[in-house]
């Protein structure tokens, strides 16, 4: 069986080839990416198709046993986030042969950012998350900084400080934990920590959920977020949208539903629901009011964000399995939507929904691509997005929960009203008609934008599939077993 | 700044130091397993020995015999040979990393993995080093 | 209340050290407070780690003794932190290149001006 080990190791250390490669010869980093990526990509579908199937696949790093040693585990839980790592980064990557930046650098924190993401996706040990977040959050800041102008070394700095601070409140709070139980292994601290002293393992909650809950970007979080979206090159946007955020979301939820049931539930499920409430409310209407479409797509994140933390709240297995299909679905929504953005600023130099006037007629197929994506983003069937949102509101009429079921309906008639702005201004509005394409684009571009868009209808019925991985996997979470307590 | 004077006193003393430094950072590098000491340590001290010569003969002359994309390649090279001693343990059928595999006391591969550290860290400091020399220059 | 001097010492740090990020409008020292506010973080887990009478488990030697993993993850942690400051740095010499400027809001002003 493949070593779980490999699917950050592989990325980790080819990121050292881009770098060095492209100053021997200039353009090598790309194909060098491009290998490397696809490498992972095999490794990763091989670990998840095997977790998936069977057991859970895990390794002790080192061979040094649990709770002493680095766990690393893919399971149903985290299978899907590994396969939408690698194949959001191939996808993309198909895109920034023209369109993003070409640098060697670039593409070696390219590497380094898909490494950190799938290491926060397979570790079981809550230190070593950190480390693997703060690797991601380092190559990302430095990717936005790659765009030419002066306003995304701002944004970067932004993005920097308050990405920093959140994963060292992240960490701050795993210091309470291990100051509680003496063990950082995610098992082990959710056996240790219920017995633990009540404001000790209650400072761990909060620190670690606030600390994750800037790298998701919920409101009032959010604030490194649209300026970092707006200010990066497309090619970059499209990524962070696709995974930073999903990925901090992932470890929020995995945290949730494997450490800390059992510590002071109802406080912790209240003040998470007042959260994300507020980013769903906040963020629809910062949207409705942005004119860049880049940062309206940002805004719309935070609703999103705020669906998937109401499914981790209600925490029901169907509710649970809506979460990580809306995680996924909006990866891909918000991906295409990012990169859409970058192919209509290229070819019609347009960037603000008043720009986007008329545009269904001028560029009738990326525009019907976009109107996919954005209808997949409001949540209408037969989309993913619909899925994930029906799951999520099922699972909270099941468990009897009338306010999480009345957000999710609400996050939907929001998403209507401000993505159904843009999509008015596409097809109905009157478009000044300045002239046709300013500039041209790959196939590359084109069929990356194809890609999202083909899976955002395609995901659209994974909801029982994914409910029926999980169940296992959540079975064994009750029962304290699926992480590796040995019973 | 003023402009840059190559006294025969500074060239003299760095020429007679260098190995001494470079000794005692293969030294520091070496003892990482046993006691104080390991890559990160023995890789900065080494790195040192860059830093010296700029002041001795200039940071030009020195990055002229040291450039850019050597530094970078040791960079890479100290990664990749980490990944490789990491990556050997799954060849013969144990977990990643695991130092115990190779039949030999893990003393060894980890003193591998400890070079390999210096190696990156050295670069790593020395190219920091020119990077920000050059920007005091322009 | 002696021994508990340095927890309210890191608690002191994190407050500082945020206000600072937070208030300033010099970039440099947002940064700098960024570093105080982790350093908080850093003391607090060293604290945590001291152990008064403890023993080792293979050292026959009396103590003092310190717990070593906090002290193995701050390793850990300050090297993270250091080469987040490396980063930082770097976009700020970056951002001066650019406007000739390490206020926040001045950056601003000119960016706004910028695109008018």
């Amino acid at each position: 069986m493949i070593d779980p080990a490999l699917l950050v190791a592989v990325p980790l250390a080819g990121s050292a080839l881009p770098a060095v490669a492209s100053r021997l010869r200039p353009r090598t980093g790309w194909p060098l990416a491009l290998g490397v990526l696809l490498v992972q990509s095999v490794l990763a579908v091989w670990v998840a198709a095997a977790a998936l199937a069977g057991d859970p696949v895990r390794t002790q790093v080192a061979g040094i046993p649990a709770p002493f040693g680095i766990g690393l585990l893919v399971d149903a839980l985290s299978a899907p986030f590994v396969v939408l790592i690698a194949l959001a980064a191939l996808a993309v990557l198909a895109y920034t042969r023209r369109g993003g930046p070409r640098s060697g650098a670039f593409y070696s924190l390219y590497l380094l950012l898909i490494g950190g993401l799938t290491g926060v996706c397979v570790t079981t040990d809550v230190f070593n998350l950190y480390v693997f977040l703060e690797i991601s959050g380092l190559a990302s800041y430095g990717m936005v900084a790659q765009a030419d102008r002066g306003a995304a070394a701002l944004a970067a700095l932004k993005y920097l400080l308050v990405g920093t601070v959140g994963a060292s409140l992240y960490l701050f709070g795993v210091g309470y934990a291990y100051v509680a139980t003496g063990t950082l292994d995610m098992a082990a601290l959710r056996a240790a920590l219920p017995a633990a002293s009540d404001p000790l393992a209650l400072a761990a909650l909060g620190l670690m959920v606030l600390g994750l809950s800037v790298k998701v970007a919920l409101f009032p979080l959010h604030t490194w977020k649209p300026d970092a979206y707006e200010a990066a090159p497309p090619g970059v946007a499209a990524l962070l949208a696709a995974l930073a955020s999903t990925v901090a979301a992932y470890a929020l939820g995995r945290l949730l539903l494997a450490v800390f049931p059992g510590v002071a539930e109802a406080v912790v499920d209240a003040a998470l629901l007042g959260l994300a409430a507020a980013s769903i409310v906040a963020g629809s209407l910062l949207a409705y009011r942005s004119e860049s479409v880049a940062r309206l797509l940002a805004y719309s994140s935070l609703a999103q964000f705020g669906i998937v933390v109401v499914g981790f709240v209600v925490a029901t297995p169907t509710a649970i399995a809506g979460s990580v299909v809306h995680l996924i679905g909006h990866a891909v929504m918000k991906a295409g939507s990012f990169l859409v953005v970058g192919l209509l600023a290229r070819t019609h130099d347009v960037r603000t929904v008043a720009e986007y006037a008329g545009l269904a007629r001028r560029s009738p197929y990326v525009s019907a691509g976009f109107a996919v994506l954005a209808l997949g983003l409001i949540g209408i069937p037969p989309t993913v997005g619909f899925a994930g949102k029906f799951y999520i509101a099922l699972g909270a009429i099941e468990a009897g929960s009338w306010t999480a079921a009345a957000l999710v309906l609400a996050s939907t008639l929001f998403g209507l009203v401000y993505l159904g702005r843009v999509l008015e201004r596409m097809y109905v509005g009157e478009g000044d008609t300045h002239a046709g394409p300013t500039g041209a684009a790959s196939p590359g571009m084109y069929a990356a934008v194809a890609v999202a868009v083909l899976a955002t209808l395609a995901l659209g019925g994974v909801g029982p599939l994914v409910e029926g991985w999980l169940a296992p996997v959540l079975d064994g979470l009750d029962a304290g077993l699926a992480m590796g307590v040995v019973p | 700044m003023k402009p840059y004077h190559e006294s025969p006193v500074v060239t003299h003393t760095v020429r007679v130091v260098a190995p001494f430094i470079l000794t005692f950072g293969l030294f520091t590098l070496l003892h990482g397993t046993k006691s104080v000491g390991g890559g990160f340590q023995g890789g900065v001290i080494v790195a040192s020995v860059a830093v010296l010569f700029a002041f001795a003969f200039g940071v030009s002359q020195t990055e002229a015999t040291l450039p850019g994309v050597r530094i970078v390649a040791f960079a890479a090279l100290g990664l990749l040979s980490f990944a490789a001693v990491a990556g050997a343990a799954l060849v013969v059928g144990r977990p990643f990393l695991d130092t115990t595999a190779f039949g030999v006391s893990p003393v060894y591969p980890v003193e591998v993995i400890e070079v390999a550290i210096g190696v990156t860290v050295a670069s790593v400091v020395t190219g920091l080093f020119f990077e920000l020399a050059r920007a005091d220059d322009a | 209340m002696l021994e508990r001097l340095p927890y309210l010492a890191a608690i002191a740090l994190v407050g500082i050290g945020l206000a600072v990020l937070v208030d300033d409008e010099h970039l440099v020292k947002k940064v700098l407070g960024l570093n105080v506010f982790q350093t908080g973080i850093f003391l607090f887990f060293v604290t945590a780690a001291a152990r008064e009478g403890g023993s080792a488990p293979n050292v026959a030697k009396a103590g003092p003794y310190a717990n070593p993993l906090p002290q193995v993850l701050i390793l850990t942690a300050i090297v993270v932190g250091v080469s987040v400051t490396a980063v930082a740095l770097a976009l700020l010499v970056r951002i001066h290149a650019e406007y000739g400027t390490l206020r926040e809001d001045a950056v601003r002003a000119a960016i706004e001006e910028g695109r008018e």
